[in-house]
């Protein structure tokens, strides 16, 4: 376990996020609190419709709290506009989704550098990073495919190097194995760790599945909109 | 049953942008379908009534041989197959006023006969009554002209001499006033007419209306043999055929509109369906999970298809009675004389345009649905359905076939052939473009993809590559093209037609032209006015030049061949044909012949013609065979050779270029003072003939906006569409740290992009459709179609505003998109 007196990589003060549907408000969040530090692995776990897919995806900037703020490196992102929060996703942060979210028409290699080439670099500039992650997840054989030349697991590989290519601050995974049979989750799992104790990069995790959180630093358990 | 036409319903209901897009497109449609059918139909018809005149629903005349003679109404036999019979008066008169001469047919029958076939309609409605004595009913289209008012006195000239009218009532011109050449005709008292031309025990023709089924053949079959041996002729009052023909081809743009409207509306609805089935997916897979057959869920869908075929039929009819009343009653009032122009809805127009809404709704849906139908029920309860990948290079190779031999087949078909080609080849047209376009869009996008780089950095080299093997793209190109092609192939069909009606002397140099007896010191007098350019006095031959059996209806001869070819926009029938024949002209004695006379006597270029009139004879050799549309003329000799042949003793014809034609006009009115004469500005002559015939086309532009807002329909169906499909992948972007105006950037991007490659397409499919459609109906035409870039390129531009107009409204969704539900939603 590391220390818990190191940096914070992200906080989240008294998160609350409300659903409105139809005349019914549904408390999803409930005044959540709280820190991981950088280099951390966090598994938040917790029943379906608990609420700790939303967490991550505010935590992550992809969603905004009804109340509450989120402080990435000690900077406050929850009021930031458009155009700033876009500039943090493309260098502060990579996300890994249950359902990979690649782009159909882009190649291996494109999807991975897809963060980057929005942020105006160019492929060629990062050929060595490039070759590197793709050793990393072993797709170096695939990188001229398309997504749907691939399979489920192979597909997860592209999610995380493309969410590893910016040597993000944060990498947040939602469900990264819940779309994949258990010996392909597995291997997802271990690359994660491996990433992780390798070369220090924080995660925070979503999982379902006690067998992935097992990697990870700290379980955090969401109940009812609010942490155990 | 009923939970099924529910759960149809409650869809029906929960998308109501869809389901309004949906059914405006099948609407407009039908509409367009329906009128462009029943306006056609409609069209014939009024053609029919202006060709037959006077005749109106007669379909037979019997005249004595001999004009001196007369006919009675005793002369024709009491026969079965006779509805109505009625005896009509014929005379010939002048009006002459500041210049200006009219020809003027007088007619006089018996009004409760000539009212059974031919009733005329009065202006100030009601009947005629107490007409008797000197006293004459003008058409309004002459009246107004001249500012006739009923009540006036008028001065006809009758064989010269001047003859006072009182101008009894006014009538539309419409009926036995409706006349398809220049003049006018007017309606006597029998008695009156009957006098004047001292016919007092007969008439100049006996107008017979067949009964019931009796066809005018049968008729003109059974009165020619009832009346053989007597001095009678019988004779069909017109050509049916021709009529039909000819309003075939002055409704060939309508048809046309209904042909892209069809191919529009197919594709509209496929694509509209093909989102729909994917869409209803999870519930297909609820459906199939709890023991719905195959059948059952194409049944359950094919419905839904079906209710929307079924009420946008229904609503697209009714509609289209409404417009096509308000477009024939345009038409009838923009007519200075008010045509009454018959709505006529066949019933075959109304299951047509119903059936093919029904029929296109449910057929386009059928593949979408059939094949969601029969995806594996796992793989839809799990979301894993993916759109099949056919190989591009498959459909563009059959593309590029198909797009050969429609170009080809035209050209090469020919008689009965030519039609079924060229419908082939507009087909074939469409279908090929349709199927190359994912080819040529995935080149264009690989060489984009390093320009763009280029010029819009890394957004623009994702926009580029956004348009390779996107489904979407080439669907929103399809539709642009099929639009866009739509618009230009009908405003070219259109204009064209318009001209060909309206302006005989399209590509003709003259100017203005005198119709009058002329002699040597009137051409000096004429050459001498200030401000006239060109000159081209011509000898005319009027039925009275003779070659074996044939009598030259009009043989004309000048001095001057070059620019008689230039006057009168002469095209030979080969090439060099043109300098040959000048050459001729000035060495021998040479004729041209219209191409028509040519082959109607089998003659060849280099036989030898004898022509022959009253004043000599002599053998002329064929130089060339020509058609022009600005001149009737059959045949044209060199006037050297004329002169001395033939002697004629001044010229009658006159066609000019000048500075300022209608001041020439006025001068020469002025030279001719009271002698006969018909003389007119070639503008003149073409807002006369606008007046009358040009109106008929105005309806066909007021569908092509019809058109319009279908392709606007079907585009922002499409964007939305598109939308739909896109968003999940607007926001994987975003969250890979796409920005809304990156987002902006690449949208515009892209629709830019598609839209000048639809457009760039649509202006070559556009480009070989109208050769098709002119080399079609070419061989019954003298005249090309102007093909003006700026129609090409402003309906490009159209297009491709469209489309960018239309990325708005994705652009200002995915602002507000949020995010985690469309990333988690699969």
């Amino acid at each position: 376990m590391k220390s818990i007196t190191g940096n914070i990589a992200v906080e989240g003060k008294n998160i609350v996020k409300d659903f409105i549907i139809g005349d019914t408000t549904t408390k999803v969040l409930k005044d959540i609190s709280l820190k991981v530090l950088k280099s951390e692995f966090v598994s938040i776990m917790g029943q379906s419709g608990s609420g700790k897919s939303t967490l991550l995806y505010i935590l992550g900037g992809l969603d905004t709290p009804t109340r509450g703020t989120v402080s990435m490196n000690g900077i406050d992102i929850s009021k930031f506009d458009d155009e700033k929060m876009s500039r943090i996703r493309r260098q502060k942060i990579g996300f890994v989704f249950q359902f990979y979210n690649l782009i159909p028409n882009l190649d291996v290699e494109e999807n991975i550098m897809l963060p980057l080439l929005l942020d105006g670099k160019k492929i060629r500039d990062y050929r060595k990073r490039l070759d590197e992650i793709l050793e990393v997840v072993g797709l170096t054989d695939r990188k001229k495919h398309t997504p749907r030349e691939l399979s489920g697991g192979q597909q997860q590989r592209v999610a995380i190097a493309r969410a590893l290519m910016g040597s993000p601050d944060i990498l947040f995974a939602d469900e990264p194995t819940g779309n994949l049979d258990s010996k392909t989750g597995a291997e997802i799992m271990e690359l994660l760790q491996s990433i992780n104790k390798n070369s220090g990069q924080t995660i925070i995790m979503v999982t379902h599945s006690p067998e992935a959180a097992k990697s990870s630093d700290r379980i955090i358990t969401v109940k009812d909109g609010v942490i155990l | 049953m009923k939970i099924i036409l529910k759960y149809i319903l409650t869809n029906v209901k929960e998308r109501k942008t869809r389901t309004i897009v949906m059914l405006l497109s099948i609407v407009l449609s039908a509409v367009l379908l329906f009128v462009s059918f029943s306006i056609g139909t409609s069209y014939e018809n009024a053609q029919q009534k202006m060709a037959r005149g006077m005749a109106g629903s007669a379909a037979i005349s019997v005249s004595p041989l001999s004009p001196d003679d007369t006919v009675g109404l005793d002369d024709i036999p009491e026969l079965t197959s006779i509805k109505a019979k009625a005896g009509m008066l014929e005379g010939s008169a002048l009006y002459h006023e500041d210049g200006y001469y009219e020809t003027i047919d007088l007619i006089a029958s018996d009004l409760s006969l000539l009212n059974q076939i031919n009733k005329p309609r009065l202006v100030s409605g009601g009947d005629i009554e107490n007409f008797t004595g000197y006293k004459v009913i003008l058409p309004d289209r002459f009246t107004s002209k001249y500012g006739i008012e009923k009540g006036d006195t008028v001065i006809l000239q009758i064989n010269g001499v001047p003859t006072r009218f009182e101008v009894a009532e006014i009538a539309s011109y419409d009926t036995v006033f409706l006349r398809h050449t220049r003049g006018a005709t007017a309606l006597l008292p029998e008695s009156t007419l009957a006098e004047i031309l001292q016919k007092k025990n007969g008439y100049s023709e006996i107008l017979i209306e067949p009964a019931g089924d009796v066809s005018a053949g049968e008729l003109a079959d059974t009165l020619t043999e009832e009346l053989s041996g007597r001095p009678l002729s019988v004779s069909k009052v017109v050509n049916e055929e021709q009529i039909e023909a000819d309003a075939r081809q002055k409704s060939m743009p309508f048809f046309l509109i209904s042909f892209f409207a069809l191919t529009m509306s197919v594709f509209i609805i496929y694509s509209s369906y093909k989102v729909i089935t994917l869409d209803r997916l999870p519930i297909i897979g609820t459906f199939r999970s709890i023991g719905a057959t195959q059948k059952t869920v194409t049944r359950i869908l094919m419905l839904e298809s079906a209710l929307y075929g079924f009420t946008g039929g229904i609503i697209g009819i009714l509609l289209g009675t409404v417009i096509l009343k308000l477009i024939l009653r345009g038409m009838g009032d923009s007519l200075s004389a008010g045509i009454e122009i018959p709505v006529v809805i066949t019933p075959a127009a109304v299951l047509l345009s119903f059936g093919t809404a029904v029929i296109v709704s449910i057929l386009s849906a059928w593949i979408p649905v059939r094949r969601a139908s029969r995806l594996p029920i796992k793989d839809v309860v799990l979301g894993m359905v993916e759109e099949k990948h056919m190989p591009n290079h498959h459909a563009a190779g059959i593309g590029i076939a198909l797009l050969v031999v429609s170009v080809l087949l035209p050209r090469l078909a020919s008689g009965k052939f030519l039609y079924p080609a060229g419908g082939f080849s507009l087909l074939g047209l469409i279908s090929a473009a349709i199927m190359v376009i994912p080819l040529v869009t995935n080149l264009l996008s690989k060489v984009l993809e390093r320009v763009y780089t280029v010029i819009f950095k890394n957004e623009g080299m994702l926009a580029a590559r956004n348009l390779r093997d996107n489904k979407n793209i080439t669907q929103n190109i399809t539709l642009l093209f099929i639009s866009i092609s739509a618009v230009i192939a009908i405003t070219v069909v259109g204009n064209f037609v318009n001209t060909y009606i309206t302006d005989v002397f399209n590509g003709a140099e003259l100017q203005g032209f005198a119709d009058g007896e002329m002699d040597e010191d009137f051409i000096r007098q004429v050459e001498g006015m200030e401000g006239i350019e060109k000159i081209l006095p011509v000898y005319v031959f009027n039925n009275e030049m003779q070659c074996q059996d044939h009598t030259f209806s009009r043989l004309e001869a000048t001095d001057n061949l070059e620019l008689y070819n230039s006057m009168f926009h002469l095209i030979y029938s080969k090439k060099d044909m043109e300098v040959s024949a000048i050459s001729a002209f000035s060495e021998t004695r040479s004729i041209l012949l219209n191409e028509d006379v040519l082959n109607r006597n089998d003659y060849e270029i280099g036989d030898s013609l004898t022509l022959e009139n009253d004043s000599g004879r002599n053998t002329y050799t064929i130089a060339g065979s020509f058609k022009s549309r600005a001149t009737d003329v059959e045949a044209v000799i060199p006037s050297a050779y004329a002169i001395p042949d033939f002697k004629p003793a001044v010229y009658h014809f006159l066609a000019y270029t000048a500075a300022d034609p209608d001041s020439i006009m006025i001068q020469i009115r002025d030279l001719f003072g009271n002698t006969q004469n018909w003389s007119r500005t070639v503008e003149e002559f073409n807002t006369d003939a606008l007046s009358t015939v040009g109106v008929f086309l105005e309806p066909m532009f007021s569908m092509t906006y019809l058109i319009l807002l279908l392709a606007a329909v079907g585009i922002i169906n499409n964007l939305l569409i598109n939308y739909i499909q896109k968003r999940r992948s607007i926001a994987m972007y975003k969250s890979v740290g796409l920005s809304n105006r990156q987002n902006i950037k690449i949208t515009i991007i892209e629709s830019l992009t598609s839209g000048i490659i639809g457009a760039a397409i649509a202006i070559v499919v556009s480009y070989l459709e109208i050769q098709t459609i002119f080399l079609v109906a070419g061989p019954k035409i003298s005249m090309s179609p102007d093909l003006d870039f700026k129609t090409f390129l402003s309906a490009g531009l159209l297009g491709i505003l469209v489309t960018l107009a239309g990325s708005v409204v994705p652009m200002v969704k995915s602002r507000k998109m949020k995010l985690v539900e469309e990333i988690k939603f699969e």
